[in-house]
């Protein structure tokens, strides 16, 4: 088989997390207790048994920088190949569309030039919740004699980028709508001797985003689709991002992305066991370490630290590391940010599809 | 190799006989304890918060998850810094260690490597809090050759300890293992610090004296105090607390669940440090319930949990019961079972619809064991 690399681009963000977004990245967006969006395509590379990763990083880089470190949790901090950061451009962080911008390839070039030049390049956003095995996915890619392989799920009435196949399963469209199909799942192979090619046509358009050329040339490159089969959590926006947390206390989801044998590796922290206290009340809930819980909690996530006060309720919520929710607080379809202190007493109740959202180091 | 001030060294190479069958399989430091830690953390974590970068630890006994444990020492914040000691081959022929005096003087080359003033030697089976940093410097303004550290225990309880006497200045004047009839109350907590030219000299003489056994309280403090040497008791108030027996190390564990323990391992000063994994967070089920525990990630509960402690991926199936009981990491209560004040070991198994219960005395499942009886019910 061709050599795998890796490419994770978080040079991305978004407005529709509202405050959540206002000062992080998507990619650092928390997720599941104790992950961070970013976690999951990186494990993917490295669970795939790629050893070098370029990480493009957006424009305001602190939270990724001190999440990610040099990828000593990912393996990545070696001799042989590495984690390679690729500083990317502010356009990013303007751009509210572009995952992949050819301006943050272009100024990143030599991760690319220095590559093995017969070397598939598996490019991932991280805004896409799943894990997968590029092997399987560059084995299609070498049988098919594809240039450029897009990884797709099926999927019902979601807004996203469709492909249309060809009978000989060549892609013939990708086009922006909402509907049922073939969903791209902001993840492809493209072998990296055409993606330097695209990277001289296009060196005066680096404000293009890459699927755009992909789009653009798909008369041209022989483009084709492999369909992925896992689950695959879609975090486009503020309610997805709660129905994706939420996903996770099901057991379909908790066991594809954490129980199918394969390691979601994060940021290390060395906190303490959680701790229930008489009179705690928990049900159908992820609890991460170093919780101090005596209320109740229903249906939600919680996250490193938290402390839940006696008499507090919460129901169908997401708390983020060190939050505190005083006693007899109630909290429900809320997601509240790092560090955010709900005072005793206070009631915040939100509904499903339009969460109330605590801004990070809020006090209420 | 840089020379350090000061080097601690880890006796950790008993085999823990009294903890049973949880040390059938791995070394007594290796053994789980407080949910995601291993008895070894407490002085690693002490060593660590006390500025101490260089560590030995001496082991001889089933060293396998402990070597891999302890890996480079990153997780301490000693990279580099922190190695195991087993017992190696020279020319003149290779044994075990012989007792605790005999596996500091098998490493004189080891720490002379690092040409330090002071050598702080530990035992590894105790639950504490303490920054030896005031201890060094107790011993550095009295220009000891050994300080002792020491804590009071009640009259009772002082023949069970090694217990010291002392002048008004805390020199001590007399020190017995053990003693029948107790003079004092100070016990040791073998922790010593050792002005490290005095130790080697005392090591190579308790070598050659061919009736010793080679242990630092038999052997080598009451030789020193014999000589004439300025040895001093160092009070420490704290917790500390034995964990070398089923008891005391279920017991300790027990206290941790307590609203307010005395060692409270949630403290942001003193952090315990210990090599964490990355699983998932736990998953608490529609039907459990956990009060008065602490649950580690990587673990899923679906029945009901109470006054327990359970490690890293612990599995609790539906309606399966776990009350005053400690599950080691990886442990499995299947659908149905009961689990009532019991030590069940790590990746043990507790088969669907059994009972595995403790009395008087606590119910131990070994590592990797299949345990449980059929219920009468």
């Amino acid at each position: 088989m061709r050599q795998l690399i890796g490419l994770v681009c978080t040079n991305y963000n978004d407005s529709s997390f509202g405050a959540l977004t206002k000062e992080r990245p998507v990619a650092s967006l928390p997720f599941g207790g104790r992950y961070r969006l970013v976690d999951f395509p990186l494990s993917n590379m490295v669970n795939s048994g790629i050893n070098t990763v370029g990480l493009t990083t957006p424009y305001m880089y602190r939270s990724i920088m001190d999440h990610v470190g040099v990828g000593k949790e990912w393996a990545l901090s070696r001799k042989e190949g590495g984690m390679f950061i690729l500083p990317g451009s502010i356009y990013g962080y303007k751009n509210i569309q572009g995952q992949f911008l050819m301006r943050d390839l272009l100024r990143n070039i030599e991760f690319l030039e220095r590559a093995d030049s017969g070397s598939i390049l598996a490019v991932s956003g991280a805004r896409k919740v799943f894990n997968i095995d590029y092997r399987e996915a560059a084995k299609e890619h070498e049988r098919s004699g594809a240039e450029i392989t897009l990884i797709c799920t099926r999927a019902e009435n979601r807004q996203g980028m469709f492909v249309t196949l060809d009978d000989g399963g060549r892609v013939t469209e990708m086009e922006e709508r909402s509907g049922d199909g073939l969903l791209f799942i902001d993840s492809f192979l493209i072998d990296t001797a055409l993606l330097l090619k695209l990277a001289e046509w296009y060196d005066a358009l680096g404000y293009l985003d890459l699927t755009e050329i992909i789009r653009q040339n798909l008369p041209n490159i022989r483009t084709s689709c492999w369909k992925f089969r896992g689950y695959v959590g879609c975090v486009d926006s503020l309610s997805d991002y709660m129905r994706c947390n939420m996903d996770l206390l099901h057991h379909s989801g908790r066991r594809e992305l954490f129980m199918s044998g394969v390691t979601v590796r994060t940021k290390i922290q060395d906190s303490p066991p959680a701790k229930y206290m008489d009179g705690a009340r928990v049900s159908n809930a992820l609890i991460s370490s170093g919780c101090i819980i005596r209320g109740t909690v229903e249906n939600s996530v919680i996250f490193r630290g938290v402390t839940v006060e006696k008499g507090a309720f919460i129901k169908n919520s997401i708390v983020m590391q060190g939050g505190t929710v005083g006693a007899g607080a109630v909290l429900e379809n809320v997601i509240s940010d790092k560090y955010a202190h709900v005072s005793p007493g206070v009631s915040l109740i939100g509904v499903k599809d339009n969460p109330v959202v605590i801004g990070k180091y809020m006090r209420i | 190799m840089n020379s350090s001030k000061i080097v601690a060294m880890l006796l950790a190479g008993g085999q823990g006989s009294r903890l049973g069958a949880l040390t059938r399989r791995v070394a007594k430091p290796a053994v789980g304890f407080g949910g995601k830690y291993r008895i070894i953390d407490f002085s690693l974590s002490n060593c660590a918060n006390s500025g101490i970068n260089i560590v030995g630890v001496l082991t001889q006994y089933k060293p396998f998850l402990l070597n891999s444990y302890i890996g480079t020492g990153e997780a301490w914040d000693m990279d580099g810094g922190l190695f195991v000691l087993p017992p190696y081959y020279t020319e003149v022929g290779g044994e075990w260690y012989r007792g605790t005096a005999d596996a500091i003087f098998r490493n004189i080359e080891f720490i002379d490597g690092y040409a330090p003033q002071y050598v702080l030697i530990l035992s590894g089976d105790h639950l504490y809090k303490m920054d030896y940093r005031p201890m060094l410097e107790f011993h550095e303004e009295n220009e000891a050759d050994l300080t002792v550290s020491v804590i009071e225990v009640a009259p009772e309880d002082a023949s069970r300890f090694g217990i010291m006497s002392t002048d008004e200045n805390m020199r001590i004047t007399k020190f017995e293992e053990k003693p029948k009839e107790p003079e004092s109350c100070l016990a040791s907590m073998g922790i010593y610090i050792f002005s490290w030219d005095v130790l080697r000299q005392a090591l190579i003489a308790d070598n050659s004296d061919e009736a010793s056994e080679n242990d630092f309280g038999r052997n080598v403090i009451p030789a020193l105090l014999g000589e004439g040497k300025r040895l001093f008791a160092y009070k420490y108030s704290g917790y500390w607390k034995d964990v070398g027996t089923i008891e005391s190390y279920y017991d300790a564990q027990m206290d941790l669940l307590n609203e307010e323990p005395e060692f409270d391992i949630f403290a942001g000063d003193m952090k315990i440090m210990s090599n964490s994994n990355s699983s998932s967070p736990q998953y608490i089920g529609e039907d459990a319930s956990v009060e008065g525990s602490m649950v580690c990630n990587g673990c899923t509960v679906l029945g009901s949990v109470r006054g327990s402690i359970l490690s890293t991926d612990v599995f609790v199936g539906k309606d399966a019961h776990v009350e005053n009981s400690i599950l080691l990491p990886g442990a499995t209560v299947e659908d149905g079972a009961c689990v009532k004040r019991a030590i069940i070991g790590e990746k043990a198994v507790v088969s669907a619809m059994s009972v595995f219960e403790g009395g008087d005395e606590i119910a131990v499942l070994g590592d990797a064991e299949t345990g449980g009886e059929e219920s009468a019910k």
